[in-house]
C-alpha cells in the first residue's frame, strides 16, 4: 500500500503494526529541523510548497519507489508551513521482506524527494525575519 | 486579434524573494516558449537569480524542454527544491 500526505501541522507518526507476517523489515525515518540553517541560528523552518504539484509528485515518487524496490508498503507524511526546531518535517515508513531493500528504498525515495517534489525551506531567525534557504543546505 | 498572450507566473523561494511577489501576470508575444518567461523573470530580478538553476512547470507538470505557451497557462519557476 502506498500512502502519502501533505500536513500543515505536527506530524502524527504512523502506527507500528505487528500484522505484517511476510515482512521482516519495518524502517522508519523522521527528518527533523536542526537549530542552524545557512550557518545561522534559527527558531524554525517554514516549508513552502507548490500545492497543485506537491501531492501529485510525492505520490508518483512513492509509486515509483515501490516499483523500483521490492517494497510492500510505503507511507509518507511531509509537513508544510512553520516547523519549529526539533520537530519532524518528514516521516516515512517502509515495509519490506528484507532489511536491505527497505533501507535502499528509503534512501532512494528521500534522495529523489529532495530533487523532485516542489517544496522549499525558509529559515526563520530568532528576530522573526526569514529568508529563502540557500541551495547548499538542502 | 491580439499579438500577445497573458500567462500566470508562480514564484517560489528565491524567485519570490527576488521579485517580492508570489504570482504575476505576464504578457508575452504569441508563439513564445517557456524560455521567454525565464528570461523575463531573470531581467525583472536584476541579476539576483542569475546563479540559480531553475526548472519550469507548465500547468502543474515539469517541462524539461522549452514548450510553446498559450493564453492562460500557469507557468511555475522551480528553483532547486528542498523538501525533507
Amino acid at each position: 500500500m502506498i500512502k502519502t500526505e501533505i500536513i500543515n501541522g505536527p506530524i502524527t507518526p504512523f502506527q507500528s503494526d505487528d500484522n505484517h507476517r511476510d515482512d521482516g523489515a519495518e524502517v522508519v525515518f523522521n527528518g527533523r529541523v536542526r537549530d542552524t540553517e545557512n550557518g545561522k541560528q534559527i527558531i524554525a523552518l517554514e516549508y513552502e510548497h507548490y500545492e497543485k504539484m506537491t501531492e501529485k509528485e510525492i505520490q508518483a515518487l512513492a509509486e515509483e519507489a515501490a516499483k523500483k524496490f521490492p517494497i510492500r508498503d510505503l507511507s509518507c507524511r511531509h509537513r508544510i508551513g512553520k516547523v519549529p526546531v526539533g520537530e519532524a518535517s518528514l516521516h516515512v515508513s517502509i515495509w519490506a521482506e528484507h532489511r536491505q531493500e527497505a533501507i535502499q528504498g528509503l534512501d532512494w525515495f528521500i534522495r529523489e524527494l529532495k530533487k523532485r517534489v516542489p517544496v522549499w525551506k525558509w529559515a526563520v531567525y530568532p528576530d522573526g525575519t526569514k529568508e529563502a534557504s540557500s541551495h547548499e543546505s538542502c | 486579434m491580439s499579438d500577445t498572450i497573458t500567462i500566470r507566473v508562480k514564484c517560489f523561494s528565491h524567485v519570490k524573494q527576488a521579485l517580492k511577489k508570489d504570482e504575476l501576470a505576464l504578457s508575452i508575444p504569441k508563439g513564445s516558449s517557456t524560455d521567454v518567461v525565464i528570461n523575463a523573470v531573470l531581467d525583472m530580478a536584476g541579476g539576483k537569480l542569475n546563479a540559480i538553476k531553475m526548472r519550469v512547470a507548465v500547468n502543474h507538470s515539469y517541462e524539461p524542454e522549452p514548450i510553446m505557451l498559450k493564453e492562460g497557462d500557469e507557468v511555475a519557476l522551480i528553483p532547486p527544491v528542498q523538501g525533507g
